[in-house]
């Protein structure tokens, strides 16, 4: 049976797509499935480091694409877990070297090898984007409670929708328990109905993620931390298993949030 | 403290400014409905609005009318006649 293509985007850059991408995988592997992630974010690649496997790099993406290695040659394989790997994106090159065409068909060769293929989604919504999401059954939105985040993760599902993407999920990362609490940031029930898609996950802001991604190893691979907690959550709901969102015990929309969900 | 003096002021919380003005600015983004989608809605409004009574078909306009912090769907149909029982079709 085919695995999962799942692309990871969210319009807005630096709201945490590649370090989602990196827990997630990373603990799906740890799950013993096999795993490969690709960043397709070409010219601006950090799935590497984040990873820290950015010593390891030879080959990447688009020489698969053109042809010039063999797709097992650029896949790299993660420092602790063997059943594990990404495939850079090129540094030196642009966007427009590849096309959703090419990008489709490398998924589904790498669907008929792994459990899971994420795409690691590139920051905006043009040619990149476009290539990013072609080979992808499943999206996963992600955004802060921010209104640039939210204003743009709502135009990215507009768009995936238009593509007839419409099996599309939602994390909200850097949630401030404790300005939600004052009321200095939306909660997850004012943002979930705003953008009205399922909720997958809510990862609490934290300096761990940080710190993990100063020495290359996600957070997940931590024991005791919050955050990597949330990342190995959202992992397990997407591997279908039953496991509640993290409760918000400050503002009591949990059934509300619980209520969308099932509805 | 200082939220709670605001507060006590009438100052609403900056996080329910940010989703009052978010439910503005995505109906706003989301408005850039294509001339089908609407052509579409069109027609199902008729077809239900026909089940109890005889209207003009010719006559029926949807727009979407844009105020300053709301949006309304505005449509124009005239009636020729009200059926007693609803017609299912």
């Amino acid at each position: 049976m085919a695995g999962k293509t799942i692309v990871v985007t969210s319009g807005k850059g630096g709201v945490g797509k590649t370090t989602t991408v990196a827990n997630i995988g990373t603990m799906l592997a740890k799950k013993k499935y096999n795993v490969c992630m690709i960043d397709a974010d070409i010219g601006l690649r950090n799935l590497d480091v984040v990873m820290g496997l950015e010593n390891r790099i030879v080959y990447n993406l688009i020489d698969v694409i053109e042809g010039n290695c063999r797709k097992a040659q650029a896949m790299i394989r993660d420092r602790k877990l063997t059943n594990l790997c990404m495939i850079p994106a090129a540094q030196t090159r642009e966007k427009n070297a590849i096309n959703p065409e090419q990008m489709k068909n490398l998924c589904q060769e790498l669907a008929e090898e792994f459990d899971f293929v994420f795409i690691d989604c590139p920051a905006g919504i043009e040619q990149g984007f476009k290539n990013a999401v072609a080979g992808a059954q499943t999206a996963i939105v992600v955004t802060t409670p921010e209104v640039s985040a939210i204003r743009d993760a709502d135009r990215v599902i507009g768009l995936l929708e238009a593509g007839l993407l419409r099996d599309i999920h939602l994390i909200i990362n850097r949630l401030n328990q404790r300005m939600v609490k004052k009321g200095d940031m939306m909660s997850t029930a004012d943002i979930l109905s705003l953008l009205a898609v399922p909720l997958l996950g809510v990862v609490p802001e934290s300096e761990e993620v940080v710190i993990s991604t100063n020495r290359g190893v996600p957070l997940v691979h931590q024991k005791g931390s919050k955050a990597g907690r949330a990342f190995s959550n959202i992992a397990s709901r997407l591997n279908g298993e039953d496991v509640p969102i993290e409760e918000d015990k400050s503002d009591g929309f949990f059934a509300k949030v619980k209520r969308f969900m099932q509805s | 403290m200082l939220n709670a003096i605001r507060r006590f002021f009438g100052e609403k919380p900056s996080s329910q400014v940010a989703k009052r003005r978010m439910q503005v600015v995505l109906m706003h983004d989301r408005m850039d409905i294509e001339p089908d989608l609407m052509e579409s809605l069109k027609n199902d409004i008729l077809a239900v609005l026909s089940r109890y009574m005889e209207i003009d078909q010719k006559s029926i306009r949807v727009d979407l009318e844009q105020g300053k912090d709301y949006t309304a769907l505005v449509s124009n149909v005239q009636v020729k006649r009200v059926y007693r029982h609803a017609h299912s079709n």
